[in-house]
C-alpha cells in the first residue's frame, strides 16, 4: 500500500439542517495511515462531519471519497471502513459474540470464530464471549462496538468520542490501542472535546469551530512522518 | 442558489390572462351553449366542473411524482417545491372532485356517496395524499421532508393503477359519457382547458412561493450565524 | 449473497425470540380482533361467509401493522441500522431481509387468526385449503412490503407508530379489497374466473410493491 494515498478525502462538504448551517464548505483530506484528532464544542458539528464522513449523511453540497471512490452506503467499499458512533450499534438481545459474528458474516470474514477469539481477547471481552450485549457496562459496550468495527481488518477507523465517560485506566488502555493502530498503518479519525486527548494521542489535530474546520498548530509543527514515533513515546 | 430556470414574468401574466378570460368563458359555455340534459336536468351541468378538477388533480398528483423522482435523482429543493405544489393542487383537485361528485350522485341516484371505482380511487388517493401532508408536516430539514414526501408521490403514482383495477373489478356503475352532443363536447373542452390552465397558473405561483420561504429561511439562519458567529444544531 | 441474507433474518428472528417485542402483541391484538368481529357477526348468519374475509384481512393489517412498525424502530435504538447501513452488502439485500422478517411475522399471525375465524366466525376458509393458502401468502407479501418501506420512511419521524398505519392503509387498500375478495370467493363450492383474477391483482400488488421497495428503500432510510 502506498503511504501517500489519501484515505479519506472530503470536497467543499456542507451540512444545513432545517436551514440552520452546521457545516460550512470543508475541504479535508486524510492520508492512509495518519491519526487525526477532531476538536471542537459540544455542537459544533463533529458528529455531524464523522457521520458524513462515514458516509451515513448525507452532506447537503459536496462529496465524500474513501481512497479514491465515492463513499457510498452499503457498497463494496464499506469493507475498508471501521466506524464507532456515540450509539453502540449493536443488537443487546444477541450475545457478545453473536454480534461479532453477524457482523463477520456481513463483511465475509474468512475465518470468522478465529477472528472473534482475538478481537475479545485484545478488547478484553473473553469472559463476557455469552453474555446478552444488553447485560454490559456502558465501557464493556463501547469495547465490544470496537471490536466489531475492527473485526474485517478495515484500512480506516472514524470513532466518534472514544474518551468520552472513560476512567483514567481506560483512557491509557485506549491509548495505546490508538498507538497500536498506528503502528498497525491504520488511518485514524476520531472526534474529541478534549484538547489533551488530541494533542496526546494524534498526528494532527483538526478545529472545528463556526462550521469551518481549521488545522491546529501542533499538527502545523510537527512533520506527519516525525509525530508518529515522537506522539508514541508521549503517549505510552 | 441556482438561477437559471427563473420563470419569466411574462409567461405568468399570459397565463394570467389566459385563465381570466379563459374561466368566464367556460362557464358561459356550460350554462349557455351546452344543451339542458333530458334525464338530469340543469344539475347535469355540474358534469364539466366535476371533469374538469378530477383531471387537473389527476395530472398533479403525476406531475407530483415525477418530480418527487427527480428531486431523488437530482437532490435540488427546486424539484421538491414543483412536487409539493403539485401535491396541494392534485389535493384540491381531488376534493373538489369528490364534493362536484357527491353532489351528481344525490341528484342521478338519490344517494350523497355511491361505490363507484372512480369516486372511490379518487377518495383514496385524496387519502394518500393527505397523509402525505401529514408525515411531511412532521420533518423540519428540508431535505429530509423532500426525501419523505418524494417517494410517498412515487407510492402514490404506483398505487394508482392498482387502486382503480380493484376499485373496478369490486363494483362499478360510474356513468361513461357517450354520444356527447358536439355542444357538449365544446363545452367540456372549454372547462378542461380553462381549468388547467388554472391549475398550471396556481402551481407556478406556488412554485414560486415556496423558492421565496425557502430563501427566506436561509437568509435568517445566515443571519444568526453572522451575529454570533457560533454554530447551531 | 443468499446466506447473508439469511443471516440477517436469523439476527431478527433470534432478537425477537428472546426480547418479545413485537410478535406477543401482534397476536393478542389479532385474536382480541377476531373475537370482537366473531361476536358482532354473529347474529347476520347469512352474511357470515362474505363479512368474514373482509374481517379477516382487516384484523391481518392492524394487528401486522404492530409488529412491521418495529421492524425499524429496534434497529435505531442502540443505532444499529448505522452499523447495518456500512456492511458490504447491496441495500436491496437490506430491504429483503427485513421484507422477510415482516412477511413472516404475518404468517404466524394468519396461522393464528385463520383458525381463529373459522372457529368464532364459522368461516368457510378451509374449503379449498391450498387456494387459501396462496391467497394469504400473496396478500401477506403485499402489505408487508408497502409496510417495509413505510416503515423504513417513517422510523426516524415522530408518532411513527401512528403515522404508519395511518399512510399504509391507503396505498394496502388494493391488497385489501383483493385478498378479502379472493377470500370470500374461496368460501364457494369452486374456485372461479373471479377469484384467480382476485389472485393476479394481489400478485402484481406484491410484485410492484417489492421492486419498488428495493429501489426506493435507499432513499427512504437515510438520515
Amino acid at each position: 500500500m502506498d503511504d501517500r494515498t489519501i484515505a479519506i478525502e472530503a470536497r467543499g462538504l456542507c451540512r444545513s439542517f432545517g436551514g440552520r448551517i452546521v457545516l460550512r464548505p470543508i475541504d479535508l483530506a486524510i492520508p492512509a495511515g495518519q491519526t487525526v484528532a477532531l476538536t471542537g464544542a459540544n455542537g459544533a458539528g463533529k458528529t455531524t462531519l464523522l457521520r458524513i464522513l462515514s458516509g451515513l449523511n448525507r452532506p447537503t453540497a459536496g462529496k465524500v471519497f474513501w481512497f479514491g471512490q465515492p463513499a457510498a452506503t452499503n457498497s463494496p467499499a464499506c469493507r475498508e471502513l471501521g466506524v464507532v458512533m456515540h450509539e453502540s450499534q449493536i443488537y443487546p438481545h444477541l450475545t457478545v459474540h453473536e454480534n461479532l459474528l453477524f457482523s463477520a458474516r456481513m463483511h465475509g470474514v474468512s475465518e470468522p470464530r478465529r477472528q472473534i477469539h482475538r478481537w475479545l481477547e485484545s478488547v478484553g471481552l473473553e469472559r463476557q464471549r455469552d453474555c446478552l450485549a444488553a447485560k454490559l457496562s456502558r465501557g464493556m459496550r463501547q469495547r465490544l462496538a470496537l471490536a466489531r468495527a475492527l473485526l474485517h481488518d478495515p484500512r480506516v477507523l472514524l470513532w466518534d468520542e472514544p474518551f468520552s465517560g472513560l476512567d483514567r485506566e481506560n483512557a491509557i488502555w485506549l491509548r495505546e490501542l490508538l498507538g497500536k493502530l498506528r503502528d498497525a498503518g491504520k488511518t485514524v479519525c476520531f472526534s474529541t472535546h478534549d484538547a489533551d486527548f488530541a494533542r496526546n494521542c494524534a498526528d494532527r489535530a483538526l478545529h472545528l469551530h463556526g462550521g469551518r474546520l481549521q488545522e491546529h498548530e501542533m499538527a502545523m509543527a510537527e512533520p506527519i512522518i516525525a509525530s508518529v514515533g515522537s506522539s508514541r513515546a508521549r503517549a505510552a | 442558489m441556482e438561477s437559471k430556470r427563473k420563470i419569466p414574468v411574462t409567461g405568468i401574466g399570459m397565463l394570467n390572462v389566459l385563465a381570466a378570460v379563459s374561466m368566464p368563458a367556460a362557464i358561459a359555455a356550460i350554462f349557455f351553449l351546452a344543451p339542458r340534459e333530458e334525464t338530469m336536468g340543469e344539475v347535469q351541468r355540474i358534469f364539466y366542473v366535476h371533469v374538469a378538477v378530477a383531471w387537473c388533480g389527476l395530472m398533479s398528483l403525476i406531475v407530483s411524482a415525477l418530480a418527487g423522482a427527480s428531486y431523488l435523482f437530482r437532490r435540488d429543493l427546486a424539484w421538491d417545491h414543483w412536487s409539493l405544489a403539485a401535491a396541494e393542487l392534485g389535493w384540491l383537485g381531488c376534493g373538489l372532485a369528490l364534493i362536484t361528485g357527491s353532489l351528481w350522485a344525490r341528484a342521478a341516484w338519490s344517494v350523497w356517496w355511491t361505490w363507484d371505482p372512480r369516486l372511490t380511487t379518487t377518495f383514496i388517493l385524496w387519502l394518500i395524499y393527505s397523509g402525505y401532508f401529514l408525515v411531511r408536516g412532521g420533518l423540519e430539514d428540508g431535505h429530509r421532508r423532500a426525501r419523505v414526501g418524494a417517494v410517498m408521490t412515487i407510492l402514490g403514482m404506483l398505487d394508482l393503477p392498482l387502486l382503480f383495477m380493484a376499485t373496478r373489478w369490486f363494483r362499478g356503475i360510474h356513468p361513461v359519457p357517450q354520444g356527447m352532443e358536439p355542444s357538449m363536447r365544446t363545452a367540456l373542452i372549454a372547462s378542461l382547458a380553462s381549468f388547467s390552465a388554472l391549475f398550471l397558473l396556481l402551481l407556478i405561483l406556488r412554485k414560486v412561493q415556496l423558492k421565496q420561504a425557502q430563501i427566506l429561511l436561509t437568509c435568517e439562519s445566515a443571519a444568526e450565524m453572522n451575529a454570533d458567529d457560533s454554530p447551531g444544531w | 449473497m443468499v446466506a447473508k441474507l439469511w443471516w440477517m433474518i436469523h439476527k431478527d428472528l433470534v432478537s425477537e425470540w428472546r426480547a418479545r417485542r413485537a410478535w406477543p402483541s401482534m397476536l393478542l391484538f389479532g385474536t382480541v380482533v377476531a373475537l370482537t368481529f366473531g361476536a358482532q357477526i354473529e347474529p347476520l348468519s347469512q352474511w357470515k361467509a362474505q363479512i368474514s374475509g373482509s374481517l379477516l384481512w382487516l384484523a391481518i393489517f392492524f394487528a401486522g401493522m404492530l409488529a412491521i412498525d418495529r421492524s425499524f424502530a429496534a434497529e435505531r435504538e442502540e443505532g444499529s441500522m448505522d452499523g447495518l447501513s456500512l456492511y458490504p452488502i447491496s441495500s436491496e439485500a437490506v430491504f429483503l431481509a427485513k421484507l422477510a422478517v415482516n412477511a413472516i411475522a404475518l404468517g404466524a399471525l394468519q396461522a393464528v387468526l385463520i383458525p381463529l375465524f373459522i372457529v368464532f366466525c364459522d368461516a368457510p376458509l378451509a374449503a379449498h385449503p391450498w387456494a387459501m393458502l396462496l391467497v394469504a401468502m400473496l396478500g401477506n407479501l403485499g402489505i408487508a412490503s408497502v409496510g417495509t418501506l413505510l416503515s423504513a420512511l417513517t422510523s426516524g419521524t415522530r408518532h411513527s407508530g401512528s403515522m404508519l398505519a395511518l399512510l399504509a392503509l391507503p396505498l394496502a387498500i388494493p391488497v385489501l379489497l383483493a385478498a378479502s375478495k379472493a377470500t370470500q370467493c374461496l368460501g364457494g363450492a369452486q374456485i372461479d374466473a373471479d377469484c384467480w383474477r382476485w389472485m393476479q391483482l394481489l400478485g402484481a400488488f406484491a410484485v410492484v410493491f417489492s421492486i419498488a421497495g428495493m429501489l426506493l428503500f435507499d432513499f427512504a432510510r437515510e438520515d
